[in-house]
Protein backbone atom coordinates (compact mmCIF):
# COMPACT_ATOMS: atom_id res chain seq x y z
CA UNK A 1 0.00 0.00 0.00
CA UNK A 2 1.65 3.24 -1.07
CA UNK A 3 1.18 6.56 0.71
CA UNK A 4 1.19 9.98 -0.91
CA UNK A 5 1.19 13.33 0.88
CA UNK A 6 0.61 16.27 -1.47
CA UNK A 7 1.30 19.73 0.03
CA UNK A 8 -0.28 18.69 3.30
CA UNK A 9 -0.79 21.27 6.01
CA UNK A 10 -2.46 20.51 9.32
CA UNK A 11 -3.41 23.26 11.74
CA UNK A 12 -5.15 22.93 15.09
CA UNK A 13 -7.29 25.55 16.80
CA UNK A 14 -6.58 28.29 17.64
CA UNK A 15 -3.44 28.71 15.55
CA UNK A 16 -1.03 25.79 15.82
CA UNK A 17 0.52 24.50 12.63
CA UNK A 18 1.52 20.88 13.24
CA UNK A 19 2.48 20.12 9.64
CA UNK A 20 3.25 22.58 6.89
CA UNK A 21 3.27 21.90 3.18
CA UNK A 22 4.52 18.32 3.44
CA UNK A 23 4.81 16.29 0.25
CA UNK A 24 6.19 12.76 0.17
CA UNK A 25 5.61 9.37 -1.35
CA UNK A 26 6.11 5.99 0.34
CA UNK A 27 6.09 2.91 -1.87
CA UNK A 28 4.59 -0.49 -1.05
CA UNK A 29 7.00 -2.60 1.06
CA UNK A 30 9.18 0.31 2.25
CA UNK A 31 10.39 0.72 5.83
CA UNK A 32 10.38 4.38 6.78
CA UNK A 33 11.51 6.02 9.99
CA UNK A 34 9.94 9.37 10.87
CA UNK A 35 12.27 11.29 13.16
CA UNK A 36 12.31 14.72 14.77
CA UNK A 37 12.02 16.41 18.12
CA UNK A 38 8.91 16.25 20.26
CA UNK A 39 6.28 18.50 18.69
CA UNK A 40 7.86 18.33 15.24
CA UNK A 41 4.72 16.76 13.75
CA UNK A 42 5.61 13.03 13.68
CA UNK A 43 2.43 11.82 15.37
CA UNK A 44 0.30 14.20 13.31
CA UNK A 45 1.77 12.70 10.15
CA UNK A 46 0.96 9.16 11.32
CA UNK A 47 -2.53 10.12 12.49
CA UNK A 48 -3.23 11.61 9.07
CA UNK A 49 -2.40 8.22 7.57
CA UNK A 50 -4.75 6.39 9.95
CA UNK A 51 -7.41 9.06 9.27
CA UNK A 52 -7.71 10.04 12.90
CA UNK A 53 -7.00 13.51 11.53
CA UNK A 54 -7.92 15.18 8.26
CA UNK A 55 -5.55 17.63 6.56
CA UNK A 56 -6.39 21.33 6.69
CA UNK A 57 -4.94 21.67 3.19
CA UNK A 58 -3.50 19.28 0.63
CA UNK A 59 -4.32 15.60 0.19
CA UNK A 60 -3.32 12.36 1.86
CA UNK A 61 -3.85 9.32 -0.34
CA UNK A 62 -3.30 5.73 0.80
CA UNK A 63 -3.50 2.90 -1.71
CA UNK A 64 -4.95 5.37 -4.19
CA UNK A 65 -7.75 6.54 -1.83
CA UNK A 66 -8.00 10.22 -0.96
CA UNK A 67 -8.64 9.88 2.76
CA UNK A 68 -10.55 13.16 2.99
CA UNK A 69 -13.10 11.88 0.47
CA UNK A 70 -13.47 8.53 2.18
CA UNK A 71 -17.01 8.00 3.48
CA UNK A 72 -17.25 7.65 7.26
CA UNK A 73 -18.81 4.23 6.90
CA UNK A 74 -15.78 3.05 4.90
CA UNK A 75 -13.22 4.12 7.52
CA UNK A 76 -13.39 0.87 9.57
CA UNK A 77 -12.84 -1.20 6.41
CA UNK A 78 -9.80 0.93 5.51
CA UNK A 79 -8.40 0.61 9.03
CA UNK A 80 -8.64 -3.17 8.90
CA UNK A 81 -5.86 -2.99 6.31
CA UNK A 82 -3.74 -0.71 8.50
CA UNK A 83 -1.99 -2.23 11.51
CA UNK A 84 -1.51 0.35 14.23
CA UNK A 85 0.96 0.21 17.10
CA UNK A 86 0.85 3.19 19.42
CA UNK A 87 3.35 4.28 22.05
CA UNK A 88 0.67 3.92 24.73
CA UNK A 89 -0.26 0.47 23.29
CA UNK A 90 -4.00 1.25 23.10
CA UNK A 91 -5.03 -2.12 24.52
CA UNK A 92 -8.49 -2.65 26.02
CA UNK A 93 -7.84 -3.04 29.77
CA UNK A 94 -10.87 -5.21 30.51
CA UNK A 95 -9.92 -7.85 27.91
CA UNK A 96 -7.21 -10.50 28.10
CA UNK A 97 -4.29 -10.68 25.67
CA UNK A 98 -6.19 -13.27 23.64
CA UNK A 99 -9.43 -11.24 23.61
CA UNK A 100 -7.63 -8.01 22.68
CA UNK A 101 -6.29 -9.69 19.56
CA UNK A 102 -9.33 -11.80 18.73
CA UNK A 103 -11.56 -8.73 18.94
CA UNK A 104 -10.12 -7.24 15.74
CA UNK A 105 -11.21 -10.29 13.77
CA UNK A 106 -14.52 -10.65 15.59
CA UNK A 107 -15.40 -7.11 14.51
CA UNK A 108 -15.02 -8.41 10.95
CA UNK A 109 -17.41 -11.31 11.67
CA UNK A 110 -14.67 -13.90 11.20
CA UNK A 111 -15.95 -17.29 12.45
CA UNK A 112 -14.79 -18.31 15.91
CA UNK A 113 -12.64 -21.23 14.73
CA UNK A 114 -10.65 -19.06 12.33
CA UNK A 115 -10.32 -16.35 14.96
CA UNK A 116 -8.88 -18.93 17.37
CA UNK A 117 -6.35 -20.17 14.79
CA UNK A 118 -5.18 -16.74 13.70
CA UNK A 119 -5.02 -15.39 17.27
CA UNK A 120 -2.86 -18.33 18.31
CA UNK A 121 -0.61 -17.72 15.29
CA UNK A 122 0.03 -14.05 16.00
CA UNK A 123 0.43 -14.53 19.75
CA UNK A 124 3.05 -17.21 19.04
CA UNK A 125 4.70 -14.85 16.56
CA UNK A 126 5.32 -12.32 19.35
CA UNK A 127 6.13 -15.08 21.86
CA UNK A 128 3.31 -14.45 24.34
CA UNK A 129 1.20 -17.62 24.18
CA UNK A 130 1.80 -18.36 27.86
CA UNK A 131 0.53 -14.87 28.72
CA UNK A 132 -2.66 -15.13 26.63
CA UNK A 133 -5.05 -15.15 29.60
CA UNK A 134 -3.54 -12.12 31.30
CA UNK A 135 -4.93 -8.61 31.15
CA UNK A 136 -2.74 -5.73 29.91
CA UNK A 137 -2.17 -4.41 33.46
CA UNK A 138 -0.53 -7.73 34.39
CA UNK A 139 2.06 -7.43 31.61
CA UNK A 140 5.32 -5.48 31.35
CA UNK A 141 5.62 -2.56 28.90
CA UNK A 142 7.49 -4.70 26.39
CA UNK A 143 4.89 -7.43 26.57
CA UNK A 144 2.09 -4.93 26.10
CA UNK A 145 3.87 -3.55 23.07
CA UNK A 146 4.15 -7.04 21.66
CA UNK A 147 0.43 -7.60 22.22
CA UNK A 148 -0.22 -4.37 20.32
CA UNK A 149 1.98 -5.66 17.48
CA UNK A 150 0.19 -9.00 17.48
CA UNK A 151 -3.17 -7.22 17.31
CA UNK A 152 -1.95 -5.07 14.42
CA UNK A 153 -0.83 -8.25 12.65
CA UNK A 154 -4.09 -10.09 13.16
CA UNK A 155 -5.76 -8.83 9.99
CA UNK A 156 -2.58 -9.31 7.91
CA UNK A 157 -2.46 -5.60 7.03
CA UNK A 158 -0.60 -4.19 4.05
CA UNK A 159 0.43 -1.10 5.99
CA UNK A 160 1.89 -0.94 9.50
CA UNK A 161 1.92 2.34 11.41
CA UNK A 162 4.04 2.40 14.56
CA UNK A 163 4.12 5.54 16.69
CA UNK A 164 7.25 5.32 18.85
CA UNK A 165 6.77 1.60 19.52
CA UNK A 166 10.04 1.39 21.44
CA UNK A 167 9.55 4.64 23.36
CA UNK A 168 8.77 2.97 26.67
CA UNK A 169 11.03 -0.03 26.32
CA UNK A 170 14.53 -0.92 27.49
CA UNK A 171 17.26 -1.65 24.96
CA UNK A 172 16.78 -5.42 24.79
CA UNK A 173 13.00 -5.32 24.59
CA UNK A 174 13.19 -2.58 21.96
CA UNK A 175 15.54 -4.78 19.93
CA UNK A 176 13.08 -7.67 20.16
CA UNK A 177 10.22 -5.47 18.98
CA UNK A 178 12.31 -4.21 16.07
CA UNK A 179 13.15 -7.79 15.11
CA UNK A 180 9.42 -8.49 14.79
CA UNK A 181 8.88 -5.32 12.73
CA UNK A 182 11.72 -6.19 10.33
CA UNK A 183 10.22 -9.65 9.88
CA UNK A 184 6.85 -8.12 9.05
CA UNK A 185 8.49 -5.75 6.58
CA UNK A 186 10.36 -8.63 4.99
CA UNK A 187 6.94 -10.14 4.20
CA UNK A 188 6.18 -7.08 2.02
CA UNK A 189 4.26 -4.94 4.51
CA UNK A 190 4.88 -1.18 4.34
CA UNK A 191 6.06 0.14 7.71
CA UNK A 192 6.04 3.76 8.81
CA UNK A 193 7.52 4.17 12.27
CA UNK A 194 8.16 7.31 14.27
CA UNK A 195 10.99 7.11 16.78
CA UNK A 196 13.43 8.97 19.00
CA UNK A 197 15.70 5.93 19.24
CA UNK A 198 18.93 6.89 17.47
CA UNK A 199 20.64 3.51 17.81
CA UNK A 200 17.76 1.67 16.15
CA UNK A 201 17.66 4.09 13.21
CA UNK A 202 21.42 4.12 12.83
CA UNK A 203 21.75 0.33 13.03
CA UNK A 204 19.19 -0.48 10.34
CA UNK A 205 19.91 2.28 7.77
CA UNK A 206 16.41 2.51 6.29
CA UNK A 207 14.71 5.52 4.72
CA UNK A 208 14.55 8.44 7.17
CA UNK A 209 12.07 11.30 7.02
CA UNK A 210 12.93 14.14 9.36
CA UNK A 211 10.49 16.79 10.50
CA UNK A 212 11.19 20.06 12.24
CA UNK A 213 8.50 22.51 13.33
CA UNK A 214 6.01 20.69 11.09
CA UNK A 215 8.20 20.96 7.98
CA UNK A 216 9.84 18.11 6.11
CA UNK A 217 13.55 18.93 6.27
CA UNK A 218 15.09 15.60 5.19
CA UNK A 219 14.00 12.54 3.20
CA UNK A 220 17.00 10.22 2.86
CA UNK A 221 17.23 6.56 1.86
CA UNK A 222 19.58 4.53 4.06
CA UNK A 223 19.84 7.51 6.37
CA UNK A 224 21.04 8.03 9.92
CA UNK A 225 19.08 9.54 12.80
CA UNK A 226 20.91 12.82 12.32
CA UNK A 227 22.08 14.10 8.98
CA UNK B 1 -25.05 -15.15 12.90
CA UNK B 2 -21.39 -14.96 13.94
CA UNK B 3 -21.66 -11.19 14.41
CA UNK B 4 -24.84 -11.61 16.43
CA UNK B 5 -23.09 -14.05 18.76
CA UNK B 6 -20.20 -11.63 19.26
CA UNK B 7 -22.59 -8.73 19.85
CA UNK B 8 -24.66 -10.71 22.38
CA UNK B 9 -21.48 -11.72 24.19
CA UNK B 10 -20.31 -8.07 24.30
CA UNK B 11 -23.73 -7.00 25.59
CA UNK B 12 -23.45 -9.55 28.38
CA UNK B 13 -19.93 -8.28 29.15
CA UNK B 14 -21.25 -4.72 29.38
CA UNK B 15 -24.02 -5.69 31.77
CA UNK B 16 -21.68 -7.74 33.97
CA UNK B 17 -19.03 -5.02 33.91
CA UNK B 18 -21.51 -2.35 35.12
CA UNK B 19 -23.75 -4.64 37.16
CA UNK B 20 -24.28 -2.19 40.06
CA UNK B 21 -25.33 0.57 37.70
CA UNK B 22 -27.40 -1.92 35.74
CA UNK B 23 -29.16 -3.09 38.89
CA UNK B 24 -29.96 0.50 39.89
CA UNK B 25 -31.35 1.18 36.43
CA UNK B 26 -33.38 -1.99 36.57
CA UNK B 27 -34.89 -1.06 39.94
CA UNK B 28 -35.57 2.56 38.99
CA UNK B 29 -37.06 1.62 35.61
CA UNK B 30 -39.11 -1.09 37.35
CA UNK B 31 -40.47 1.31 39.99
CA UNK B 32 -41.23 4.08 37.50
CA UNK B 33 -42.94 1.71 35.06
CA UNK B 34 -44.87 0.18 37.96
CA UNK B 35 -46.09 3.66 38.94
CA UNK B 36 -46.92 4.29 35.30
CA UNK B 37 -48.84 1.01 35.09
CA UNK B 38 -50.71 1.51 38.37
CA UNK B 39 -51.62 5.09 37.47
CA UNK B 40 -52.89 4.00 34.08
CA UNK B 41 -54.91 1.15 35.58
CA UNK B 42 -56.35 3.46 38.24
CA UNK B 43 -57.23 5.95 35.55
CA UNK B 44 -58.85 3.24 33.38
CA UNK B 45 -60.92 2.03 36.33
CA UNK B 46 -61.96 5.57 37.23
CA UNK B 47 -62.88 6.16 33.61
CA UNK B 48 -64.94 2.96 33.72
CA UNK B 49 -66.71 4.09 36.88
CA UNK B 50 -67.37 7.57 35.51
CA UNK B 51 -68.75 6.27 32.23
CA UNK B 52 -71.06 3.98 34.21
CA UNK B 53 -72.25 6.92 36.29
CA UNK B 54 -72.58 9.00 33.13
CA UNK B 55 -74.68 6.32 31.48
CA UNK B 56 -76.98 6.45 34.48
CA UNK B 57 -77.38 10.22 34.35
CA UNK B 58 -80.91 11.17 33.31
CA UNK B 59 -82.41 14.46 32.17
CA UNK B 60 -86.17 14.62 32.59
CA UNK B 61 -87.95 17.01 30.21
CA UNK B 62 -91.62 17.87 30.95
CA UNK B 63 -93.75 19.23 28.14
CA UNK B 64 -96.29 22.02 28.47
CA UNK B 65 -99.85 20.86 29.12
CA UNK B 66 -101.43 21.40 25.76
CA UNK B 67 -103.82 18.96 24.14
CA UNK B 68 -102.98 20.25 20.66
CA UNK B 69 -99.33 19.41 21.10
CA UNK B 70 -97.99 16.69 18.78
CA UNK B 71 -95.90 14.64 21.22
CA UNK B 72 -94.38 12.49 18.46
CA UNK B 73 -93.07 15.57 16.66
CA UNK B 74 -91.52 16.95 19.84
CA UNK B 75 -89.96 13.55 20.54
CA UNK B 76 -88.36 13.54 17.08
CA UNK B 77 -87.08 17.06 17.62
CA UNK B 78 -85.43 16.11 20.91
CA UNK B 79 -84.08 12.86 19.51
CA UNK B 80 -82.31 14.79 16.78
CA UNK B 81 -80.28 16.82 19.30
CA UNK B 82 -76.60 15.80 19.13
CA UNK B 83 -76.17 15.16 22.85
CA UNK B 84 -79.02 12.64 23.12
CA UNK B 85 -77.87 9.05 23.48
CA UNK B 86 -81.22 7.40 24.32
CA UNK B 87 -84.69 8.58 25.09
CA UNK B 88 -87.88 7.18 26.53
CA UNK B 89 -91.36 8.77 26.34
CA UNK B 90 -93.68 8.67 29.33
CA UNK B 91 -97.36 9.51 28.93
CA UNK B 92 -99.15 11.24 31.86
CA UNK B 93 -100.73 7.92 32.89
CA UNK B 94 -97.43 6.04 32.68
CA UNK B 95 -95.78 8.72 34.78
CA UNK B 96 -98.49 8.59 37.38
CA UNK B 97 -98.28 4.81 37.59
CA UNK B 98 -94.54 5.05 38.00
CA UNK B 99 -94.91 7.63 40.74
CA UNK B 100 -97.49 5.52 42.54
CA UNK B 101 -95.20 2.54 42.39
CA UNK B 102 -92.38 4.61 43.83
CA UNK B 103 -94.54 6.00 46.66
CA UNK B 104 -95.85 2.59 47.66
CA UNK B 105 -98.37 2.76 50.52
CA UNK B 106 -98.39 6.57 50.43
CA UNK B 107 -99.59 6.61 46.84
CA UNK B 108 -103.17 7.13 47.98
CA UNK B 109 -102.23 10.77 48.57
CA UNK B 110 -102.05 11.16 44.80
CA UNK B 111 -105.78 10.41 44.50
CA UNK B 112 -106.45 13.64 46.37
CA UNK B 113 -105.05 15.59 43.43
CA UNK B 114 -108.01 14.64 41.32
CA UNK B 115 -106.84 15.26 37.74
CA UNK B 116 -103.44 13.80 36.81
CA UNK B 117 -101.08 16.84 36.98
CA UNK B 118 -98.16 15.15 35.23
CA UNK B 119 -97.68 16.12 31.55
CA UNK B 120 -95.98 14.09 28.82
CA UNK B 121 -92.31 13.80 29.66
CA UNK B 122 -89.08 12.35 28.30
CA UNK B 123 -86.35 10.49 30.11
CA UNK B 124 -83.16 11.38 28.20
CA UNK B 125 -79.73 9.74 28.49
CA UNK B 126 -76.61 11.56 27.30
CA UNK B 127 -73.25 10.36 25.95
CA UNK B 128 -71.13 12.20 28.53
CA UNK B 129 -71.79 14.06 31.77
CA UNK B 130 -70.42 17.26 30.26
CA UNK B 131 -73.16 17.10 27.58
CA UNK B 132 -75.92 17.53 30.15
CA UNK B 133 -75.57 21.30 30.55
CA UNK B 134 -75.69 21.83 26.78
CA UNK B 135 -78.70 19.57 26.43
CA UNK B 136 -80.54 21.34 29.25
CA UNK B 137 -79.88 24.72 27.59
CA UNK B 138 -81.29 23.46 24.29
CA UNK B 139 -84.33 21.87 25.97
CA UNK B 140 -85.07 25.06 27.91
CA UNK B 141 -85.01 27.01 24.66
CA UNK B 142 -87.77 24.82 23.18
CA UNK B 143 -91.30 26.36 23.57
CA UNK B 144 -92.84 22.87 23.92
CA UNK B 145 -90.78 22.13 27.04
CA UNK B 146 -92.20 23.42 30.29
CA UNK B 147 -89.55 22.22 32.73
CA UNK B 148 -86.26 20.33 32.79
CA UNK B 149 -85.16 18.35 35.84
CA UNK B 150 -81.64 16.91 36.27
CA UNK B 151 -79.04 16.27 38.94
CA UNK B 152 -77.03 19.41 38.19
CA UNK B 153 -74.51 19.19 41.03
CA UNK B 154 -73.81 15.52 40.40
CA UNK B 155 -73.25 16.26 36.71
CA UNK B 156 -70.85 19.06 37.50
CA UNK B 157 -68.89 16.92 39.95
CA UNK B 158 -68.64 13.96 37.61
CA UNK B 159 -67.50 16.20 34.77
CA UNK B 160 -64.89 17.85 36.99
CA UNK B 161 -63.69 14.49 38.33
CA UNK B 162 -63.43 13.10 34.84
CA UNK B 163 -61.37 16.08 33.68
CA UNK B 164 -59.10 15.98 36.75
CA UNK B 165 -58.53 12.23 36.49
CA UNK B 166 -57.59 12.53 32.83
CA UNK B 167 -55.14 15.33 33.60
CA UNK B 168 -53.60 13.55 36.59
CA UNK B 169 -53.17 10.39 34.52
CA UNK B 170 -51.56 12.38 31.72
CA UNK B 171 -49.17 14.17 34.12
CA UNK B 172 -48.24 10.89 35.82
CA UNK B 173 -47.71 9.27 32.44
CA UNK B 174 -45.43 12.05 31.22
CA UNK B 175 -43.50 12.16 34.54
CA UNK B 176 -42.96 8.39 34.59
CA UNK B 177 -41.84 8.35 30.98
CA UNK B 178 -39.42 11.26 31.51
CA UNK B 179 -37.91 9.76 34.68
CA UNK B 180 -37.54 6.28 33.14
CA UNK B 181 -36.06 7.77 29.97
CA UNK B 182 -33.60 9.91 31.96
CA UNK B 183 -32.46 6.97 34.10
CA UNK B 184 -31.86 4.72 31.07
CA UNK B 185 -30.22 7.61 29.18
CA UNK B 186 -27.84 8.33 32.08
CA UNK B 187 -26.96 4.68 32.65
CA UNK B 188 -26.01 4.20 29.02
CA UNK B 189 -24.17 7.53 29.04
CA UNK B 190 -22.11 6.49 32.07
CA UNK B 191 -21.53 3.08 30.50
CA UNK B 192 -20.33 4.75 27.30
CA UNK B 193 -18.28 7.37 29.09
CA UNK B 194 -16.46 4.82 31.23
CA UNK B 195 -15.58 2.94 28.05
CA UNK B 196 -14.87 5.90 25.78
CA UNK B 197 -11.20 4.91 25.46
CA UNK B 198 -12.18 1.35 24.49
CA UNK B 199 -14.67 2.68 21.96
CA UNK B 200 -11.94 4.84 20.42
CA UNK B 201 -9.59 1.84 20.24
CA UNK B 202 -12.29 -0.39 18.74
CA UNK B 203 -12.95 2.16 16.01
CA UNK B 204 -9.23 2.61 15.41
CA UNK B 205 -8.66 -1.10 14.82
CA UNK B 206 -11.52 -1.44 12.36
CA UNK B 207 -14.77 -2.07 14.25
CA UNK B 208 -17.76 -0.43 12.55
CA UNK B 209 -19.86 2.07 14.47
CA UNK B 210 -22.83 -0.30 14.33
CA UNK B 211 -20.74 -3.13 15.81
CA UNK B 212 -19.58 -0.86 18.65
CA UNK B 213 -23.00 0.69 19.26
CA UNK B 214 -25.26 -2.36 19.20
CA UNK B 215 -24.20 -3.87 22.57
CA UNK B 216 -24.83 -0.52 24.30
CA UNK B 217 -28.26 -0.16 22.68
CA UNK B 218 -29.08 -3.76 23.60
CA UNK B 219 -27.94 -3.12 27.18
CA UNK B 220 -30.37 -0.17 27.52
CA UNK B 221 -33.20 -2.04 25.84
CA UNK B 222 -32.66 -5.17 27.93
CA UNK B 223 -32.49 -3.26 31.23
CA UNK B 224 -35.71 -1.39 30.38
CA UNK B 225 -37.44 -4.60 29.29
CA UNK B 226 -36.43 -6.35 32.51
CA UNK B 227 -37.53 -3.28 34.49
CA UNK B 228 -40.88 -3.38 32.69
CA UNK B 229 -41.10 -7.12 33.42
CA UNK B 230 -40.58 -6.46 37.12
CA UNK B 231 -43.19 -3.68 36.95
CA UNK B 232 -45.66 -6.01 35.20
CA UNK B 233 -45.11 -8.74 37.80
CA UNK B 234 -45.61 -6.14 40.55
CA UNK B 235 -48.84 -4.92 38.97
CA UNK B 236 -50.26 -8.43 38.60
CA UNK B 237 -49.18 -9.23 42.16
CA UNK B 238 -50.86 -6.13 43.59
CA UNK B 239 -53.87 -5.63 41.32
CA UNK B 240 -55.87 -8.81 41.83
CA UNK B 241 -55.62 -8.90 45.65
CA UNK B 242 -56.39 -5.15 45.56
CA UNK B 243 -59.61 -5.52 43.57
CA UNK B 244 -60.73 -8.47 45.70
CA UNK B 245 -60.39 -6.24 48.76
CA UNK B 246 -62.22 -3.32 47.08
CA UNK B 247 -65.05 -5.56 45.92
CA UNK B 248 -65.45 -6.94 49.44
CA UNK B 249 -65.53 -3.53 51.13
CA UNK B 250 -67.16 -1.38 48.44
CA UNK B 251 -69.70 -3.67 46.72
CA UNK B 252 -71.28 -0.78 44.74
CA UNK B 253 -68.05 -0.57 42.75
CA UNK B 254 -68.21 -4.23 41.76
CA UNK B 255 -69.36 -3.61 38.18
CA UNK B 256 -67.08 -0.65 37.61
CA UNK B 257 -63.73 -2.37 38.15
CA UNK B 258 -61.76 -4.13 35.41
CA UNK B 259 -61.55 -7.74 36.57
CA UNK B 260 -60.88 -9.55 33.31
CA UNK B 261 -57.49 -11.27 33.73
CA UNK B 262 -56.89 -11.33 29.97
CA UNK B 263 -57.24 -7.54 29.85
CA UNK B 264 -54.74 -7.07 32.69
CA UNK B 265 -52.24 -9.51 31.17
CA UNK B 266 -52.54 -7.77 27.81
CA UNK B 267 -52.03 -4.45 29.57
CA UNK B 268 -48.85 -5.78 31.25
CA UNK B 269 -47.53 -7.11 27.94
CA UNK B 270 -48.13 -3.66 26.47
CA UNK B 271 -46.28 -2.08 29.40
CA UNK B 272 -43.30 -4.41 28.85
CA UNK B 273 -43.27 -3.53 25.15
CA UNK B 274 -43.50 0.14 26.00
CA UNK B 275 -40.60 -0.15 28.49
CA UNK B 276 -38.40 -1.94 25.95
CA UNK B 277 -39.21 0.61 23.24
CA UNK B 278 -38.49 3.49 25.60
CA UNK B 279 -35.13 1.92 26.54
CA UNK B 280 -34.28 1.30 22.90
CA UNK B 281 -35.08 4.86 21.83
CA UNK B 282 -33.10 6.44 24.72
CA UNK B 283 -30.11 4.15 24.25
CA UNK B 284 -30.10 4.65 20.50
CA UNK B 285 -30.11 8.44 20.82
CA UNK B 286 -27.28 8.63 23.35
CA UNK B 287 -25.15 5.92 21.69
CA UNK B 288 -25.49 7.50 18.24
CA UNK B 289 -24.55 10.93 19.60
CA UNK B 290 -21.65 9.66 21.70
CA UNK B 291 -20.11 7.43 19.05
CA UNK B 292 -20.50 10.14 16.42
CA UNK B 293 -18.59 12.59 18.59
CA UNK B 294 -15.85 10.13 19.54
CA UNK B 295 -15.22 8.82 16.01
CA UNK B 296 -15.24 12.17 14.25
CA UNK B 297 -11.76 12.95 12.83
CA UNK B 298 -10.23 16.28 13.97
Amino acid sequence: MNITFSEVTKTFEPDITALFDVSLNIEQGEFVYVVGQTGSGKSTLLRLITRELLPSAGTVAVGGYDLRRMRRADVPYYRRDVGLVAQDFKLIPSLTVYENIAFVMEAMSVPKRLVAERTKDVINQVGLWRRRSMRPAQLSGGEQQRVAIARALANSPSLFIADEPTGNLDFHTAAEVMKILFAINAAGVTIVMSTHNQSIVNASRKRVIELEGGKLIRDEKGGLYQA
Amino acid sequence: MTTLKYILRDTWRLIVHHWVLGLLTLITAGVMLWILGVTTLFSLNLENLLSRLESELVVQAYLVKDNTLNVEQVAQKIQSLEYVYAMKIYSPSDSLAKLQEKMGSQSRALEMLGENPIPYNFEIHVHKAEDVEHLVDELNAMPEVDDVVYAGLVVKRISALSRISSRVALVMFILSVIITALVVYNTIHISLYSRREEIGIMYLVGATRAYIATPFVLEGTLLSLLGAGIAAAGIIGAYFPGITMIQANLPFLRNSIITDKAVIFRFCALLAGFGATLGWVCSYIIVARFINSITKPD
